[in-house]
């Protein structure tokens, strides 16, 4: 079977552009457990009031807010990472049951849990004789 | 520096640091070339963390007239499988990544995050209190305070006039 969930670059590159400032793609796992999809996402640094979660049409959106954790005048030594929000989008192809999804975060991991919708149940349409 | 290089969060990105501003990016970019080149033409095979899996978590170190800081982007773990220490003039950082649920049940879709044990060992820039460290580690970020030793900080020599 074809992958449920995917990282759709243009819908990613569209986002960049009407976006300013700066902002890194967090690292994810997406997980298929049965009857829902979850989402881990490394989002370090960033407070749990901070996130924002946005599932529309398909596309499920998550973004955490970093705040600046430096003056300007700190003597770095070393500087390996810096301070940016956290924004990536998905598409996901499978059905999802949006008033369902729900997140937990907790050291600096979000979870992102997206149940499937109900397998539509086969459905006989009686047809009725005229006449 | 003796610090050691390690790759930038996201290697497809463009690097933070050069964001931070202009010439602290170059600084730091000429020092990562300069580490990478003598790191690679003479402890060639010798990183630390390449036997433990192959990857440790990026970090930043910050000096002041009174202290020296580190911060470590680590999230998921829990402060228990975290471990710090002093050894020499270095500082380091080790533990381990579990991974934070068990085998799901129809696989994995996608898997970009690291797990397993990892190893960092970080110079520091003058001696400091071992006995007066304090770390943090909250929103998945180690934040570790290392006050300079006494004889490390600045003295004032009078000079007498004759």
């Amino acid at each position: 079977m074809a992958t449920d969930i995917n990282v759709n670059q243009t819908e990613e590159n569209r986002a960049e552009r009407a976006r300013t400032g700066q902002y890194y793609r967090p690292h994810v796992d997406i997980l298929e457990e049965g009857d829902e999809l979850v989402l881990v996402a490394d989002m370090p640094g960033v407070k749990s009031d901070a996130i924002e979660i946005d599932f529309q049409d398909g596309v499920l959106t998550i973004e955490g807010s970093v705040e600046p954790r430096y003056d300007d005048k700190v003597n770095f030594l070393l500087c390996e990472y810096g301070i940016g929000d956290f924004y990536r989008t998905f598409r996901v192809s499978e059905q999802i049951d949006s008033n369902r999804i729900h997140a937990e975060y907790g050291n600096g991991v979000l979870t992102v849990h997206l149940p499937k919708v109900e397998e539509a149940k086969p459905r006989k349409i009686m047809v009725n004789a005229a006449g | 520096m003796t610090l050691i290089p390690w790759r930038t969060k996201h290697p497809d990105d463009t690097p933070r640091e050069q964001q931070l501003s202009p010439t602290g990016g170059f600084r730091s970019e000429m020092d990562r070339l300069f580490d990478s080149f003598f790191h690679d033409a003479f402890n060639w095979g010798d990183r630390p963390w390449g036997a433990v899996g192959g990857w440790g978590p990026p970090l930043d170190v910050e000096e002041t007239d009174k202290e020296v800081a580190v911060r470590v982007e680590i999230p998921g773990m829990s402060a228990d499988d975290l471990q710090l220490a002093i050894s020499g003039n270095s500082l380091v950082i080790s533990g381990e990544k579990k991974e934070t649920t068990e085998k799901p049940k129809g696989g994995y879709v996608y898997q970009e995050r690291r797990y397993g044990s990892f190893r960092r060992e970080v110079a520091l820039p003058s001696a400091v209190d071992a006995d007066d460290v304090q770390a943090e580690y909250k929103d998945g970020v180690l934040h570790v305070r290392l006050k300079k030793s006494q004889e490390a900080l600045p003295k004032r020599i009078p000079i007498r006039a004759t």
